[in-house]
């Protein structure tokens, strides 16, 4: 669990930091000033990262038992600028208190 | 099969459709921006489709997971019989929470269970720790029993 939870907060944290860039630099780049090769080159990692980051949080969420809607909610965030930041911050703290709660109690092996 | 046809469950179908066939038909639409020259656009004909394929997945595990899920419900809140004091406990305090597929291995301190049958050597020991206790400065060989 504290694997994939760390798994998916650095790719979180690149598909972030890369959305930025391509945010920031490489749209105003391309539209404003006619030089689309940051879009082109950052715009096509950007989609690569984000199927890892997809694959993390699939995974994150299959380990945490989360339901479908949150697991959505989560993948949906990696895709706005800027609100992936906060949303991976979100996520940490919830998985930490939810698996501090789990361990206070256990559960049987058997049943 | 009934549980796969409740309002939410045909909503998630219809936005597993939506999703795929948008998805793909963006991918069609860069294969035929790339066709006409740019380049770039293969690799985004690439991507569409496997985030078409990454719906799909996740779309068929939910229904996979509540299939399989909707029936053991039943029988988890209820712990089986003579799993000891200790494993019931655990088993009625775990029963509210949300139960994760896969499950890792607990281990749990058993607790011996006094069942009112009195194992022979263990009561002649205690006898004589009492004798012992009794008689202060006896010597072992002295035990009469």
């Amino acid at each position: 669990m504290r694997a994939a939870l760390t798994r998916y907060r650095v790719i979180a944290w690149i598909v972030g930091v890369v959305l930025i860039l391509l945010v920031v630099i490489g749209m105003p780049l391309k539209y404003g000033f006619g030089n689309p090769v940051v879009v082109e080159t950052v715009g096509q990692a950007h989609g690569f990262l984000y199927m890892v980051y997809l694959v993390a949080a699939f995974d994150l969420s299959r380990r945490a038992n989360w339901p479908l809607k949150r697991m959505v909610l989560v993948m949906l965030a990696g895709t706005v600028p800027f609100l992936s930041f906060w949303a991976e911050r979100r996520v940490s703290s919830l998985v930490v208190a939810e698996q501090r709660e789990r361990e206070q109690a256990p559960e049987p092996v058997a049943g | 099969m009934k549980r796969l046809w409740t309002p939410s469950w045909i909503a998630r179908h219809v936005a597993m459709v939506v999703l795929v066939t948008s998805f793909l038909g963006l991918g069609w639409w860069q294969v035929s921006r790339a066709a006409a020259g740019n380049a770039i656009s293969w690799g985004y004909a690439v991507e569409w489709p496997v985030f078409a394929g990454f719906v799909v997945f996740v779309w068929w595990r939910e229904v996979k997971h509540a299939l399989r899920g909707a029936p053991t419900t039943g029988e988890s809140q209820a712990p089986a019989p003579g799993t000891g004091p200790v494993a019931t406990e655990q088993a009625t305090a775990g029963a509210d929470r949300p139960r994760p597929a896969v499950r890792r291995p607990v281990r749990v301190t058993r607790v011996a269970v006094d069942d009112g049958g009195e194992d022979a050597d263990l009561a002649a020991y205690n006898r004589y720790l009492s004798w012992l206790n009794a008689n202060p400065g006896a010597k072992p060989e002295d035990y009469p029993g």
